[in-house]
């Protein structure tokens, strides 16, 4: 079965990002830059959904 | 679709007709997408906390003034000595230096880099972190050798009637 790696891609990438987003976040957080933090963390929020609907897009794709 | 011909007997997700091997599906492609998007949801439920307590800091708690608390007698402390408090909270590690006659500094002495307590050394005056010889300045906490890379948190202090209190803690300009 001839399968596409894409979706396997996009969501190591998503999580590439979580984990430098959390990194960036932690340490914002001990410079007392609190906005920065709510900055980043939204964003670590907002790839959960994105990672879900990557999913489910490339679930059944077929190369 | 015209391509497919009329060996798919069917479209469904949960197909068993062509598994060769005992626990061929356990982590094939799908499991393995499944994964990584659970481990997305648990980055972004992790950040919960960190955004909460971002946003508690942001309204109003900014600037905390904490009950003034006595460290010591000025008497008690010769100069270039140093003491360990606690401040603001009964687990925060401080500690308070007096550089002159009439001149103190004192910082919250978890080392930021992990968190092991900073000392003071009189004889080669400065501030040292036993875990990866870190080094702070006295004056002004900043780092100045070693892992970490933030200062340490500053305490104001005051003397009335011959007592040292630990008033604030400052925040970074930065």
């Amino acid at each position: 079965m001839k399968r596409s790696y894409l979706g396997v891609i996009i969501l190591a990438a998503i999580l590439m990002m979580n984990i430098v987003f959390t990194q960036y976040m932690v340490h914002q957080y001990y410079y007392e830059n609190y906005v920065n933090v709510l900055i980043f963390g939204g964003l670590n929020i907002v790839l959960f959904p994105l990672a879900v609907f990557a999913y489910k897009k490339t679930i059944n794709m077929r190369a | 679709m015209s391509d497919k011909n009329n060996k798919i007997p069917f479209n469904e997700d949960n197909y068993t007709h062509n598994i060769e091997r005992n626990n061929e599906r356990k982590l094939d492609r799908r499991g393995f997408m499944k994964t990584l998007v659970g481990a997305a949801g648990v980055f972004a439920v992790s950040s919960l906390p960190w955004g909460a307590v971002a946003a508690k800091e942001l309204m109003g708690l900014g600037e905390k003034e904490y009950p003034h608390k006595k460290i010591t007698e000025v008497s008690k402390l010769p100069i270039g000595d140093a003491v360990e408090f606690k401040f603001p909270g009964d687990h925060d590690d401080a500690i308070l230096i007096r550089l002159s006659e009439n001149k103190y500094v004192a910082y919250q002495n978890a080392c930021t880099h992990l968190r092991c307590p900073v000392f003071w050394v009189k004889e080669q005056s400065e501030m040292i972190c036993p875990c990866h010889h870190g080094k702070f300045d006295v004056e002004t906490g900043s780092p100045t050798a070693g892992p970490p890379r933030r200062p340490l948190p500053e305490i104001q202090v005051k003397v009335e009637n011959g007592a040292i209190f630990a008033v604030r803690v400052k925040r970074y300009e930065a």
